[in-house]
């Protein structure tokens, strides 16, 4: 009885939920099938999607790419941390938390001044008679711009997997002959799928969309699906085909995650990492 | 093994930490360069404490990020209970519409969002301001919610059901086991949900640079405006500050956690200690919601008339440098009005702005091929000249313009060229002959380009001797091969971000207009300005006009008059380096800049000017898919094709649905077993 009552707690929340998030997606598909000028029925914006198909590519490689390098850079600080005892966990973990909870647009920029022309890394090259780098407006730039931004997206996940791998399973595996690589790869790596796969969502998922990124730390070449989509908004002033920009992006993420979650198996409604 | 993890870790927070610390370096540096450090100094934070505007953007970003997590913690923690005990089916739908805001993209949302809010807004209501302070929190509160049921959720699963049956067998109402009980269990799972609420809209850009208008700016979205332009040191001391507070609150809530946790050890009862810290906590919210709604209330009824300026980034005295602060003068003389003031890049961003239909803006200074574009979608109000006394001063050959010919609708701002600006250090003077400096392949990568598609095709079409103002479909195409033939020698395509790249010397030429030059000049002596005189140039007026949006017509009118006395307009010249239309005003200039060739060309060379004329939305429309062709396909994209075949794009949907359909069908069967 107390049961049934309760259940009506969750209706305002449904309610909101299909307001503000579903319906707001069927008014994107909604733009994205109309005419920018007339208001009619067209299947025009769908047509000239096949120009920016090249752009998705590039995004889609450019943040698989980072996600990766994310992934090797950050397994072995996650394990690390993991195995550290606990005060000194509390204070890595939040050492890693830190840079999430700043503004991720001056942090950016700092790498601006960071990698440009006459900036501190060439200059600090120069002195040491090494020659400068031409970094800024390349594709590296943007790499590792989207590595340097999302990489605490990759630690927490992997490290909360990690911390929880029972070292009981470990030694079992030690007596049983295995050598330390063997232990790797036996049980600590198969046992830290799930958290390589949310890592790899959670940065794969922001990297693929972003339009800041490639603005500051990009060149003239490296435009990616998100600068298209922010450009058809705030200056071409086609939200129409922004939006069906934004509907292409958003299957093609909902079906990357789709296959990490096939490979991942059935991590339940409780699966919130950050 | 050990030890390169070691190592690693060390050099992986290095790289964590390295930009943060250059950012807290630069804030006590004399310079505004990020790269050379000049003198130690603290002026910078006095500068912070003085800068109302930044602390007021500040201000505004907690407020929604208080209020938004507020109120997401409490309705989200009502639903988690509601949720847990729904049936499985029903728990895992609404579980799985809680997952959308998790794994859309950010920009998804803020579009999907937006769009909604505008047509709800704008098409149905008929409002003025579709997006405001309401649509931003009730984005805020969208996305923090999942936020809070999914923390909250594994701590309910996790209580003991038992628990709550015994304090309804003790006598208390389901109510009250509920906030005796189940709220006591779930504590933990609320205040990181919260936590991590707070934090994500706190720092949200993405989504709140979708949804806002121009009334209600956070401080993310205003940093996003600033990044394009030089960036004032005092924003480095503002994120040192910030960096400060989030280590100390996170180094505490540790310090809590540690203690709590060894205390848990002993006993498991609620320590002494943790219902203070609750108590606290609880009073810190209560009070900073109170204080934000108090605000919000005494905000929106004040007695002032907020008049909403946007005008081009650095285009407009601000009192840096001695020169006069022209809105705080206006504020002075007028003190019921308040200025709230901000910038676009360009005249198509503007245009977007205006027809996206989510803005109230009571005053802005487009261009002239803009006003007429305005004018003809009926999207600006007649000026009523009772009010604009000074407008006597307008010289006269600023009057009956071709985009206003019956001066209804505009009243002039400044006027000037485009023309090329380099750097004599590094570029030949041999090679200064025409536009074609910028095809020069001679400096490829250290050349910037328009990223706006009329003035980029301008120059195109000047190179290749094609009207400016042509509407014809081949002519349009050939002067966007001539800029694909450029794009790979093209560093970045740019706006303001052009003063930073100029003034740094990391590009060399770009094409910009004469004003804006002119104040790269100063700051750096070798760069250099010049005008194309036999190729032609753009000759540009910038005028003040009232978009339909407008609610306080008076009082933009009384600003606009305010700038046209010749006094202000010199002293405004005076900053923002461009030739003043005001009769007398050139006499109150900075004698260097009012004998200046760049600011004032003689009229044998003005002669050689074009104006950018009214074109019909078509053509406009085709230029910028042009002009995006141009920048997304570069050098490759010879001829566009006609009738572009819809074959790939159908086949990447159709890839995409089966993929979709392939990935989640089968998964249900597995659920079944």
């Amino acid at each position: 009885m107390k049961k049934n009552k309760s259940i009506l707690l969750s209706a305002p929340y449904i309610l909101w939920m299909l307001l503000f998030t579903l319906i707001p997606l069927g008014v994107m598909v909604f733009y994205a099938f109309t005419d920018p000028d007339t208001g009619a029925f067209t299947l025009g914006n769908l047509r000239d999607l096949g120009l920016f198909l090249p752009t998705l590519g590039t995004s889609v490689w450019y943040s698989l790419l980072s996600a990766i390098i994310c992934l090797l850079l950050g397994y072995p600080v996650a394990y690390f941390i993991a195995h550290r005892g606990a005060v000194a966990q509390k204070i890595l973990y939040m050492l890693i938390m830190l840079p999430m909870c700043m503004s991720f647009l001056l942090r950016t920029l700092a790498w601006v001044g960071l990698l440009e022309t006459n900036g501190i890394i060439n200059v600090v090259l120069g002195k040491l008679g090494l020659g400068t780098v031409e970094a800024i407006g390349t594709s590296g730039a943007v790499i590792l711009g989207m590595v340097y931004n999302y990489l605490p997206y990759m630690i927490l996940p992997l490290y909360a997997i990690i911390v929880k791998i029972d070292n009981r399973l470990i030694e079992a595996a030690e007596d049983l002959g295995c050598n330390g690589l063997q232990v790797f790869g036996r049980v600590i790596l198969p046992l830290s799928v799930p958290g390589i796969l949310s890592g790899i969502t959670m940065v794969f998922v922001p990297a693929v969309s972003t339009f800041y990124i490639s603005q500051k730390l990009g060149g003239a070449e490296t435009m990616l699906i998100g600068d298209i989509i922010e450009k058809q908004f705030k200056t071409s002033n086609n939200p129409n085909l922004g939006a069906a920009l934004s509907l292409l992006l958003m299957l093609m993420v909902l079906v990357c995650t789709g296959i990490m979650n096939r490979f991942g198996g059935e991590d339940e409604e409780g699966g919130v990492v950050v | 093994m050990k030890k390169t993890n070691r190592i690693l870790t060390i050099l992986i927070f290095a790289f964590l930490y390295l930009p943060m610390m250059v950012l807290i370096v630069a804030s006590f540096n004399t310079g505004k360069n990020l790269t050379v450090f000049e003198s130690f100094t603290i002026e910078n934070y006095k500068d912070l404490f003085q800068d109302k505007d930044l602390l007021g953007l500040l201000g505004n970003s907690l407020l929604i990020s208080i209020l938004s997590t507020a109120i997401a913690t409490g309705f989200g923690t009502f639903a988690a209970v509601g949720i847990h005990n729904l049936k499985p089916r029903m728990r895992k739908t609404v579980m799985s519409l809680t997952n959308i805001p998790m794994t859309n993209p950010d920009i998804v949302t803020g579009i999907s969002l937006s769009l909604l809010f505008v047509f709800i807004g704008t098409t149905m209501l008929h409002q003025k301001e579709s997006l405001n302070f309401w649509t931003l929190l009730i984005a805020h509160i969208t996305f923090n919610l999942p936020y809070v049921i999914l923390n909250v959720m594994p701590k309910l699963k996790q209580m003991d059901p038992a628990l709550q049956d015994a304090a309804m067998d003790l006598g208390c109402t389901p109510v009250e086991s509920f906030f005796k009980v189940t709220l006591h269990e779930i504590m933990p799972g609320i205040i990181s949900g919260a936590v991590m609420a707070f934090t994500m809209s706190l720092d949200d850009f993405v989504i709140s640079y979708f949804v806002t208008g121009s009334g209600f700016l956070t401080l993310p979205i205003e940093i996003y405006s600033y990044t394009k332009k030089p960036m004032q040191p005092r924003v480095y001391a503002m994120f040192t500050l910030l960096f400060l507070l989030i280590f100390v609150l996170m180094v505490g809530m540790n310090l809590l956690q540690i203690r709590s946790d060894r205390k848990k050890a002993t006993k498991r009862e609620i320590t002494k200690f943790g219902r203070i810290f609750r108590r606290v906590c609880a009073g810190f919210c209560a009070v900073a919601i109170f204080f934000g709604v108090g605000w919000l209330i005494f905000s929106t009824r004040q007695d002032k008339v907020t008049l909403n300026v946007m005008n081009w980034g650095q285009n407009i005295a601000d009192g840096s440098d001695e020169t006069m602060d022209i809105i705080a003068a206006f504020e002075e003389k007028y003190p019921h009005i308040d200025v709230n003031y901000t910038t676009y890049e360009s005249n198509e961003s503007l245009y977007a702005k205006l027809a996206g239909g989510g803005v109230t803006v009571d005053l802005i200074i487009p261009s002239d091929y803009m006003i007429a574009r305005l004018i003809d979608e009926d999207m600006l109000n007649p000026l009523n000249f009772d009010n604009i006394p000074n407008y006597k001063y307008v010289q006269e050959q600023f009057k009956n313009t071709a985009y206003d010919p019956n001066n209804a609708y505009s009243v002039p701002y400044t006027w000037g060229t485009v023309g090329i600006i380099y750097n004599t250090k590094f570029v030949d003077e041999a090679d200064v002959t025409g536009w074609e400096l910028l095809w020069n392949e001679k400096y490829a990568g250290k050349i910037l380009m328009f990223d706006n598609s009329r003035d980029a095709f301008g120059i195109a079409q000047f190179l290749e001797g094609i009207s400016i103002n042509t509407t014809d479909k081949k002519e349009l195409q050939q002067a966007a091969n001539k800029l694909a033939e450029q794009n790979p020698l093209v560093r970045q395509y740019v706006m303001d971000q052009i003063y930073g790249a100029m003034e740094d010397e990391n590009a060399w030429i770009a094409p910009y207009y004469a004003g804006d030059c002119m104040m790269m000049m100063d700051a750096n002596e070798n760069l250099q300005f010049y005008l194309p005189k036999e190729q032609g140039f753009n000759l540009f007026i910038d005028a003040m006009c009232i978009p339909k949006c407008s609610e306080n017509q008076k009082e933009a009118e009384l600003l606009i008059n305010f700038l046209c006395e010749p006094e202000i307009s010199g002293a405004n010249m005076d900053y923002i380096c461009y030739a003043s239309p005001i009769e007398g005003a050139r006499d109150h200039m900075d004698e260097y800049l009012a004998e200046s060739e760049v600011i004032y060309p003689e009229d044998s060379i003005l002669e050689k000017g074009t104006s950018y004329l009214f074109l019909p939305p078509e053509v406009n429309r085709l230029m910028d898919n042009l002009f995006m062709e141009v920048r997304i396909s570069g050098g490759d994209s010879g001829e566009a094709e006609e009738d572009p075949s819809s074959l790939p794009v159908i086949l990447t949907f159709a890839g995409l649905g089966i993929a979709a359909a392939f990935l989640f069908l089968p998964k249900k069967k597995t659920k079944h077993k």
